[in-house]
């Protein structure tokens, strides 16, 4: 076992607190995070550790919850991608031949398109609800996640193990289980990692353009998009959650290359 | 040469068809009768129907994808529904705008990626790596809104946010142009700058780097002379994809900087429904991934004879 690289610490340390933070928000707070009052855009004091924002909301309180549905929309996603893309690459690396050909153009099709795009689209279509965000980024990281998994059983196929399962009648189904995905464990894991941050990240992009988990939830992203308008009354406001966003992607970041 | 050009083709034709027929029939399928949304929510049932059936939205959604495709091949995508100008209209004078700002953030960040992880020293290496982590793990709105903090808040070297025209002066132009373009170039020198440091460090061990050193050049001649032009390749192939995100790619940052682009167009028509507008814009964000790519493949089997014959 290799001792792990400073830059996979930093990533655990990081997503550590973060679902600390998030898992023990209540009991780092008491104030409601959605609950306004007539103290709008106060600049941060002792009642209100980071001030107020522009409907009164406490942003310290907004900002230890608002990571939940980050979290939540980033790990579903990679889920959901992770179980689409999986087999799909499995499959098509394995199997080969026009399968293959067929499942490659389209997944080389869809990575190419802008993934806030598409996530954009479909989003306005089905209505921005914390499941529907789920599965739209889902939707939109699965072909990364198979063309990498397509790519390892690929070259996995040609192995003399594999070879000799084969030769001793192994079918298709079962040479795949057995054999292939085993192998590719590993990178399935470090790319599951780079999904969360790649969706927390495009979630965030979202709330940020308005189409993020409705309000009263506290966002990370949506926060960022009201404080832009008081960046010169109270900065805090964006700064706080804009420095929460890029440090949660940092974190998964640095766990799935240093797997890799 | 000409056999490569014809299949490439004959992908690209069915691929952008296919994309933009799911576009469609999403858009039309999932958003509803733009009937109901044009006349609000009081409408009668009635007045709807009637409005549909004016509007030709009762027919067959093959029938309408027909048509649509056949007028927008000839420049016609219909009206916006919220300014009632032709698409045409919205969308002309927003395209220089996106393609300058994409193409000065892209050009930025392959000169930059390229040179700074030449450098091989304690300093300058990990120091290029870190900026290209930050690249790519930091969004676009919060590392553009720092830059607004920094520099038009606190500092107020520069204007925060909005837009100027060549047209009303180059210096003023250039100053609210500046932000947008470090925003925007950042992850792509994120990207470029970690296919590079790879091909560079896999170039380092070869025989002719050696024999470089040998005949007395010192390390960074050799790394700028030797080494850069033979670990090139791999980022012009990426930057030629990143062309294909030359559209789409700055939503965030022309949103975030109230510059008027394809991105933010985009945005708006998605957030009033505005259903013309969105899918024209969408169509012309593939269209021009499918093209690149295209125009990419193409020039790598100009300069790879390899490719031309498999």
């Amino acid at each position: 076992m290799r001792r792990p690289s400073p830059m996979a610490m930093l990533g655990v340390a990081i997503i550590f607190t973060v679902c600390a933070i998030s898992a023990l928000a209540p009991w780092l707070t008491q104030i409601d995070p959605t609950k306004s009052s007539v103290f709008f855009l106060s600049p941060p004091d002792a009642e209100h550790w980071l001030g107020t924002d522009d409907l009164g909301r406490d942003v310290y309180a907004r900002l230890l919850y608002g990571g939940r549905s980050s979290l939540l929309v980033g790990i579903g996603a990679a889920l959901i991608a992770t179980l689409i893309g999986v087999p799909v690459g499995l499959v098509a690396g394995y199997v080969g031949g026009r399968a293959d050909v067929l499942a490659s153009q389209f997944i080389n099709m869809f990575i190419a398109l802008p993934g806030l795009v598409l996530a954009l689209m479909i989003t306005a279509m089905i209505g921005p609800t914390l499941a529907n965000l789920t599965l739209v980024l889902g939707i939109v990281t699965w072909p990364r996640v198979a063309r990498l998994v397509r790519g390892q059983a690929f070259a996995i196929r040609e192995a003399l193990f594999v070879e000799a399962a084969r030769a001793s009648g192994g079918g298709a189904l079962w040479i795949i289980r057995k054999h292939i995905l085993p192998n590719a464990l590993r990178v399935i894991a470090a790319q599951f990692a780079l999904s969360v941050a790649y969706s927390i990240f495009t979630s965030a992009s979202l709330s940020f353009l308005g189409l993020g988990v409705p309000p009263p939830t506290p966002d990370w992203g949506g926060m960022v998009r009201t404080g832009l308008d008081y960046l010169a009354i109270n900065p805090v406001m964006s700064m706080a959650p804009s420095v929460a966003v890029a440090m949660t992607v940092l974190g998964f970041y640095c766990v799935g290359s240093s797997i890799k | 040469m000409g056999a490569v050009i014809a299949r490439r083709l004959a992908w690209a034709i069915p691929n952008c068809a296919l994309i933009t027929a799911i576009l469609f029939f999403c858009v039309a399928g999932l958003l509803g009768s733009p009937a109901a949304l044009m006349l609000g929510r009081d409408a009668t049932p009635q007045a709807i129907a009637e409005m549909n059936a004016r509007l030709g939205f009762d027919r067959p959604l093959l029938t309408q994808y027909l048509e649509w495709m056949g007028k927008a091949l000839t420049g016609d995508f219909g009206r916006s529904y919220t300014t009632h100008q032709t698409v045409a209209e919205a969308i002309l004078p927003r395209l220089p705008v996106t393609l300058e700002l994409g193409l000065l953030a892209i050009g930025l960040a392959t000169v930059a990626a390229i040179a700074f992880n030449s450098l091989r020293g304690w300093f300058a290496r990990p120091a290029a790596t870190a900026l290209a982590i930050i690249g790519i793990t930091v969004p676009n709105f919060v590392l553009g809104l720092s830059l607004i903090f920094l520099f038009s808040v606190e500092l107020g070297w520069l204007p925060s946010v909005g837009w100027s025209p060549w047209s009303s002066g180059a210096a003023t132009h250039v100053q609210h142009i500046l932000l947008p373009v470090l925003t925007l170039s950042a992850y792509y020198y994120g990207s470029f700058s970690l296919v590079y440091q790879a091909e560079f460090d896999a170039m380092l061990g070869r025989l002719f780097v050696r024999v470089a050193r040998a005949k007395g050049l010192s390390e960074r001649q050799t790394n700028f002379r030797h080494v850069l032009p033979n670990s090139i390749l791999p980022v012009i192939t990426y930057v030629g994809l990143s062309l294909g995100q030359l559209m789409g790619g700055a939503v965030v940052t022309e949103t975030l900087f109230s510059i008027p682009g394809i991105g933010s167009l985009f945005v708006d028509s998605i957030l009033s429904r505005d259903y013309p507008v969105m899918l024209a814009v969408g169509m012309i964000i593939i269209v021009t991934v499918v093209l690149m790519n295209l125009i990419a493949d193409l020039l790598y089997a100009f300069a790879n004879p390899q490719i031309r014959i498999e």
